[in-house]
């Protein structure tokens, strides 16, 4: 009999195509031969089946073991992260699905635009013998956050409908919800107040601890992913800038190209003689690679033209690799010493 | 294969034997301690509505409260005794004459990162005196406290004494308003340990406080002088009417447009917190830095209290207190004033008080809060205060510093039927020697001699009887001394006695 497969949970609907379009950047193609259909396959790595679910079960999935690894919005990890709970955040941030938790109150409260002013409010509410009422999905975040600024007086109300509908309809005081635009709660005559937000929160990869450590088959398939996943993240902020420099000797093209910039790659320049074609073009070309961040990609231009350098091409790196993968070491750590 | 084992609520304990029995070793003896100044018992319910230490007990508890809604109704486990006492005094016992002394022991819960002194769930044993002012039933808490230190051997336990008055007054000169007060209030213990931390919490209060927000918003000040001088009502309809007309609905909601914009109208005119912040801070760091030794600190008070013009009536209190306290024991004690002590509760009004072990670690704590009953609901104003020891962190401090060993063993004799026929009259006997006072085990096993023995031997019994048969029919029961290694045949009628005689001689070899 075969080894059980890996099992990974998918979030459908919002970041479904997101996550699809990230795990194919990490040479990790799902392949979902119907797209209505709940399975389907990583052709890279035979032995991980994917499943599609709504990302606010894929925690509790990941929990009882349903599933080994899933990705979801770190909101849905952080609303239900347990102490006791058999998951461990794998990878925190995936560089997708980016969105707050905010707390928004009605336009209409020309009074308040900070926490404090909340804390006020809810205060005197109290003294009214009402409490402030505040609509959410995330009621863990909310109580705790307002606790930790000093709103104490608050009743929650745990709804899952249209949240922003709820203070228009009277329902509600307050919302505490997601917005990655701020455009639904304009629409809805709400806006977020200073210091109010609860979270930052983007797409990560969790697992269970407690299953990947049971299956070295499981794990070693977790580590392929995690190598890959973790390499393409290193990879995405930056550019491979190469340049052809003329000049006497390699040393001399360093130390110039050093003293123009302070880009000098992940590991100092990459320094290569560069072979004419025609065999009277006496000069001495060095092609200089540089690893530069896609932010800094026209200083580093600069910088090399500064150099002498001539024919600068940019490409995007794919994958960055290290001596290790970190997430995977990290994930071995604590299902050794579960206890920490 | 799946782990059937359900493990313990992280933080919590699990008291095991051994444990328990010193425990209640020392629950017994700080009750007794107690009851000598007149404290008589109470146990309010572990489970209290969330809203009673909502009330005073401060606003960083809430977050440290275990909280939950049952069926619609906001409940928790109580985080500490002193509001659930004063509840059940303004709930049954305001027609009794005052003061009321009371005394409690038992379970409270907070939900903190669990340390190697710091669980979730722990034992506050302490006492309420309700109904008296003063530096009399200051001394006498604090007299208390020391006497349950005394009863259970703590050698080397620090006083901390403080006084939450001066800093009451400076905040009221200052005219700060009620939560900014409490903010001050709350930071103090944390600028008592980090002092260098000074300006960070000015800025972090005034942050919390709204400081700068208003002044960013422009020309707001001409609006709101505008509408000033409409007049109050004026002004909310005048207010009212514009926002309408700009398409914001001010109705609806819990809050009526009047509010929304008095709120609005009252923001614009706060002054900026921040130099009542840092004088407040100034202040504790002053107290801070002088604080010491009666002797030397209470003169050094009595120049920054005037230094900030305020009265030194917290001083006069707590000295006082100190002096009553004295006269109690007459020895001397380890003992610093700082009146930048704060606790961690916000209900208190006066002298407030901990108690550290030789490690630094709290192990008890108390004040004075007189206006607890007012806010619960009590009929008349009544001055009250308190304290309670932290049972686990008593128990460690006694640990460390006087090891208490577990009485071993449990008990005196180990009875065994031969056969099952003989039990009837084996637990005849063991009744007969539980009645004497000896604390027997019988048999329920009914395991061969051989095992038995092992089982006493294991279990440190110093007597075996076994019966059976022959011994039932001779009148007579099979005694085996344990640590001589010798059986003899005692007559029926003679077993009680030879048992205490036994148990007697062990006791005086053992003090001996």
């Amino acid at each position: 009999m075969s080894a059980p497969p890996l099992r990974m949970a998918l979030p459908s609907k919002g970041m479904e195509e997101e996550t699809i379009a990230f795990l194919r950047a990490c040479g990790l193609p799902v392949d979902r031969s119907n797209p209505r259909q709940y399975r389907a396959r990583v052709s890279t790595l035979p032995d991980v089946e994917v499943t599609f679910q709504r990302a606010g079960d894929i925690f509790a999935e990941v929990d009882d073991g349903s599933v080994d690894l899933g990705i979801t919005g770190y909101d849905v990890v952080a609303e239900f992260r347990r102490e006791d709970d058999q998951v461990n955040v794998l990878l925190p941030e995936l560089g997708y699905g980016r969105c707050s938790l905010v707390l928004a109150a009605p336009e209409a409260w020309i009074d308040v635009s900070s926490v404090h002013d909340l804390s006020e409010v809810a205060a005197s509410i109290r003294a009214a013998g009402r409490d402030l009422r505040i609509a959410t999905k995330y009621p863990n975040l909310t109580r705790q956050f307002l606790y930790d600024h000093g709103v104490n007086y608050f009743s929650l109300l745990e709804s899952s409908g249209a949240l922003e509908a709820a203070p228009a309809l009277g329902s509600a005081d307050l919302i505490a919800d997601i917005t990655s635009s701020g455009v639904t709660l304009r629409e809805n005559r709400l806006k977020t107040v200073a210091g109010g937000t609860i979270l930052h929160s983007e797409a990560c990869l969790i697992g269970n601890r407690a299953a990947l450590g049971r299956s070295a088959h499981k794990l070693e398939n977790t580590r392929l992913m995690l190598e890959a996943m973790e390499a393409y993240l290193r990879a995405r902020p930056y550019l491979s800038v190469t340049a052809n420099v003329e000049g006497g000797t390699a040393e001399t093209v360093a130390r110039r190209v050093i003293a123009h910039t302070d880009l000098a790659g992940l590991q100092g320049p990459t320094i290569a003689r560069v072979f004419p074609k025609s065999a009277d073009d006496d000069a001495d070309w060095y092609a200089v690679t540089v690893i530069v961040p896609r932010d800094r990609l026209q200083d580093a231009v600069d910088a090399l033209r500064r150099a002498g350098a001539a024919d600068i091409t940019a490409t995007q790196l794919s994958y960055v690799f290290q001596s290790k993968a970190w997430s995977y070491e990290a994930l071995l750590r604590t299902i050794q010493a579960p206890d920490e | 294969m799946e782990n059937l084992e359900i493990q313990r609520v992280r933080g919590t304990n699990d008291v095991l034997p051994e444990e328990r029995l010193l425990q209640e070793e020392a629950l017994a003896r700080l009750g007794e301690v107690f009851a000598l100044y007149g404290y008589a018992p109470i146990d309010p319910p572990v489970l209290e509505s969330t809203d009673l230490f909502l009330r005073k007990a401060g606003e960083e508890i809430a977050a440290r409260m275990y909280s939950f809604t049952h069926w619609n109704r906001n409940l928790c486990l109580r985080p500490e005794f002193t509001a659930s006492i004063i509840r059940a005094y303004v709930n049954h016992l305001q027609d009794r004459p005052l003061p009321v002394r009371l005394r409690y022991a038992g379970p409270t819960f907070r939900y903190e990162k669990p340390g190697l002194v710091r669980h979730r769930q722990f034992t506050e044993v302490g006492v309420e005196c309700i109904g008296a002012e003063g530096a009399a039933a200051d001394a006498e808490v604090l007299a208390v406290a020391r006497h349950g230190l005394d009863a259970m051997h703590v050698a080397g336990a620090r006083f901390v004494v403080g006084h939450l008055g001066a800093v009451f007054e400076l905040l009221a000169q200052l005219g700060m308003p009620a939560r900014a007060q409490s903010l001050v209030i709350g930071v103090m213990d944390h600028l008592s340990r980090a002092p260098g931390e000074a300006e960070r919490v000015v800025e972090r209060l005034a942050a919390m406080l709204g400081a700068g927000e208003e002044r960013d918003s422009g020309d707001d000040g001409g609006l709101a002088e505008l509408l000033r001088s409409f007049g109050p009502e004026g002004a909310a309809r005048v207010a009212g009417d514009l926002l309408e007309r700009a398409n914001f609905s001010l109705s609806g909601g819990s809050r009526s447009p009047s509010e929304i914009v008095e709120r609005l109208l009252l923001k614009w005119h706060r002054p900026d917190p921040t130099p009542a912040l840092r004088r407040a801070v100034d202040f504790i760091g002053e107290l801070r830095s002088v604080a010491g030794p009666p002797m030397e600190a209470l003169p050094a008070l009595r120049r920054v209290l005037a230094d900030f013009g305020l009265h030194d009536g917290p001083v006069r209190e707590v000295e006082a207190a100190l002096e009553y306290f004295d006269a109690y024991t007459g020895t001397s004690l380890d003992l610093r004033v700082d009146l930048s002590l704060a606790r961690g509760l916000r209900y208190y009004t006066g002298l407030v008080f901990e108690v550290y072990d030789e490690d630094g670690n709290q192990i008890a704590g108390g004040g004075r809060y007189d206006d607890l009953v007012r806010a619960l609901g009590g009929r008349a104003p009544t001055p009250a205060c308190g304290f309670s020891f932290g049972l686990e962190r008593l128990l460690a401090a006694v640990q460390r510093t006087a090891p208490v060993a577990t009485p071993d063993p449990l008990v005196s004799a180990l009875l065994v039927p031969v056969e099952a026929a003989d039990y009837g009259e084996v637990a005849a006997l063991a009744a007969e020697l539980r009645r004497g006072g000896i604390a027997v085990e019988v048999d329920v096993r009914f395991r061969g001699m051989k095992a038995n023995l092992r089982h006493a031997d294991r279990r440190h019994i110093p007597i075996v009887l076994a019966l059976g048969e022959r011994e039932r029919a001779e009148g007579v029961v099979a005694l085996r001394d344990m640590s001589a290694f010798d059986e003899a045949r005692v007559a029926r009628g003679e077993v009680v006695g030879a048992v205490l005689a036994r148990v007697r001689a062990g006791t005086r070899a053992e003090a001996g």
